[in-house]
């Protein structure tokens, strides 16, 4: 944790206080939460992959034999609420082995830079993980979307100017290596 | 200005209210979701849903250009912003009013005079209706402590952007001023960016009584009588009744007509309630602030008027002039209503999120249950603990508060702590029954309920 304890505010231990409740009950083994220049780890005992070498964490040597998928079967009801507090959605891995970009907050979907203007991708564009292929407006302001992945553009999901949801999937793009 | 789809800009039992009064006025509903909301109750009765963000507020329910861009993508003619969240926001309310989208609660301008507490108490005291002896912005500690001393201990530090409690410090002793300013601002900096505190006369004995009003864009105002809200903890109402018991009726109808006097000043449009502090010992009662939305506990009115407040407000944010006057508006009975929240009231109400395993409401005649819960659904982590209100009617006080003690013991929830067992230890103490309520009782309740000799430690759950 970067920040000291004293300058966390009550409400802020309260929801850590919570996390760490829904966590006992659920079949997680431990909880890594980023919101900010604040970084809170919760463990029950297992350790979670060192995020980096600098920052040691309060855990031990004892490391996971298990990758993080296999932590959490998909039977697991109540261990849901924990794991969603992510700032943005992140590109998925599909069942067709492409990746979808998805909608980083709800708003209008752009796919040309201006109108009249060349489209940012088509299918069979190549990218890279900085490439923009859209933009989002809300309320004026534009937001550019980005590959996130090396690859090349395997579908466009939704109409030019259309209202995207926050985590809709907007693009899908076939990585290469 | 038609009203023909509303966006529902929040969650919860108020989404599900505000979705039924839609249908009850034949207009189409859309509902933001958060992402951690998307299966909820409110989310499978609306129209359709539009997710707006994550489960974190701060990217969903609190950000106004999500809530404007989901609108307007939607087809939306009308926003309505529920209680909490964004429901007194200035900057939702000009942001519809830039896309001509109608907000169904008041103008941007009197949710702005009245969201600052220091300018609030100053109208009210413009329009000569009595405001609790304070000061003006206090700048430092120093200046706290010389306008306490003008004042008399003990004094309440308030935040000018107060609400819900924060940046609120009761300041005992000279000696405290210090301390209490400084974690005073510092809470009202975090909590409204805001640190401008303010000081006022603490009421001992003090309740907490609330006038509802209801105004239209033509200049009228009427009020839908008061509610007593006295029994609180750390600022949260935990139940409401109305009309408020055991206060003489030369003096109810002064409230009332305080609180239509506020409104009709301002020329309030929409729902709205005029909050009072009553000094139980000296017979007066105060101005405390006005609140510029539909509240939690509308419906006890509700249940003693007859009157649906949130089919009234789309009716008033449409365009139409009020449908009653002051005379047509009767009061029969007596109304209560208990917030049932998932926390653990043995556990210094410890919020108790998780599963719900079991859920058994009671059913019968003069009950009435506004809630978003099931058997099956999951109270998420990330929102208010509040899962249900239940509200009785009774043709009197001693009739309504039989019928919640009977209507609380038949309601089961499992999975999850709630407070139905404070709630109900409330109805049969005979202070309360006495109608002998005030703004400390539910700290005394607590001491004296049994098990709590334990708070502080984890009892087992089954």
């Amino acid at each position: 944790m970067n920040k000291p304890l004293s300058t966390l505010t009550d409400d802020e231990v309260r929801q850590i206080a919570l996390l760490v409740e829904t966590l006992e009950r659920s079949t997680f083994d431990y909880l890594q939460l980023e919101l900010g220049d604040l970084k809170v780890t919760i463990g029950k005992g297992n350790a979670p992959p060192p995020a980096n070498a600098a920052a040691p964490g309060p855990y031990s040597a004892v490391q996971p034999a298990a990758p993080v998928a296999s932590v959490a079967p998909a039977s697991a009801p109540v261990s849901a609420p924990a794991a969603e507090p992510k700032l943005a959605p992140q590109p998925a891995a599909a069942q067709d082995g492409t990746v979808t970009v998805v909608a980083p907050m709800i708003g209008r979907f752009y796919a040309k830079p201006e109108p009249g203007a060349a489209p940012f991708v088509s299918v069979g564009t190549e990218v890279t993980p900085d490439s923009t292929v859209a933009l989002i407006e809300v309320m004026k302001v534009f937001t550019a979307v980005r590959a996130g992945v090396k690859g090349v553009v395997a579908e466009i999901c939704v109409q030019d100017e259309q209202l995207v949801e926050y985590g809709q999937v907007l693009i899908r793009i076939r990585p290469i290596e | 200005m038609t009203v023909s789809r509303v966006l529902v800009a929040n969650r919860g039992e108020i989404a599900v209210r505000i979705i039924r009064a839609c249908r009850a006025l034949d207009i189409d509903t859309v509902l933001a979701v958060s992402e951690a909301d998307r299966e909820s109750l409110p989310a499978r009765l609306a129209g359709r849903t539009v997710c707006i963000g994550p489960a974190s507020a701060a990217g969903s329910y609190l950000n106004f250009r999500a809530i404007v861009a989901a609108a307007e993508g939607t087809g939306c003619d009308a926003v309505h912003p529920g209680y909490g969240f964004l429901a007194e926001s200035p900057e939702l309310a000009e942001a519809c009013a830039e896309q001509g989208i109608t907000f169904v609660g008041p103008k941007p301008d009197q949710i702005r005079r009245m969201g600052n507490k220091l300018q609030a108490r100053a109208l009210a005291r413009q329009f000569g209706v009595p405001t609790l002896p304070g000061s003006e912005k206090v700048h430092s500690a120093v200046e706290a402590a010389e306008a306490a001393k003008r004042i008399g201990y003990p004094v309440l530090l308030k935040a000018a952007a107060g609400g819900g409690g924060r940046g609120m410090k009761i300041v005992a002793h000279p000696r405290d001023m210090g301390e209490m300013f400084a974690s005073a601002s510092a809470e009202a900096r975090v909590a409204f960016k805001d640190d401008t505190l303010y000081l006022e006369r603490l009421i001992a004995n003090a309740r907490h009584v609330e006038v509802q009003v209801l105004g239209d864009r033509f200049g009228n105002v009427i009020h839908l009588g008061e509610r007593d809200c006295s029994l609180q903890r750390r600022h949260q109402k935990l139940i409401e009744e109305a009309p408020a018991p055991a206060i003489t009726e030369q003096l109810r109808q002064q409230i009332r007509q305080a609180g239509v006097e506020v409104a009709r000043d301002i020329g309030y449009e929409n729902a709205g309630t005029v909050e009072f502090i009553l000094d139980q010992d000296a017979g007066a009662f105060f101005f405390l602030e006005m609140n510029t939305r539909i509240q939690v506990e509308h419906p006890v009115t509700e249940t003693i008027t007859g009157i649906d407040l949130v089919q009234e407000q789309f009716r008033v944010a449409r365009g139409e002039s009020l449908r009653f006057a002051q005379s047509d508006v009767s009061f029969r009975g007596h109304a209560i209503e208990c917030r049932i929240n998932a926390e653990l009231p043995r556990e210094g109400f410890r919020p108790d999120p998780g599963t719900i395993t079991e859920w058994c409401p009671p059913e019968g005649p003069n009950i009435r249950l506004d809630t978003h819960c099931h058997a099956g659904y999951t109270v998420p982590i990330f929102y208010d603990s509040m899962i249900a209100k239940l509200i009785v009617y009774g043709f009197d006080r001693a009739e309504a508060i039989e019928r919640m003690r009977r209507a609380l013991e038949q309601f089961t929830i499992a999975g999850i702590g709630t407070t139905l067992p404070f709630l109900h230890f409330v109805m049969r103490d005979p202070e309360f029954a006495a109608g002998k309520v005030n703004t400390a009782l539910v700290e005394e309740l607590i001491a004296r309920m049994p098990g709590v000799a334990a708070a502080g430690v984890r009892l087992a759950e089954a």
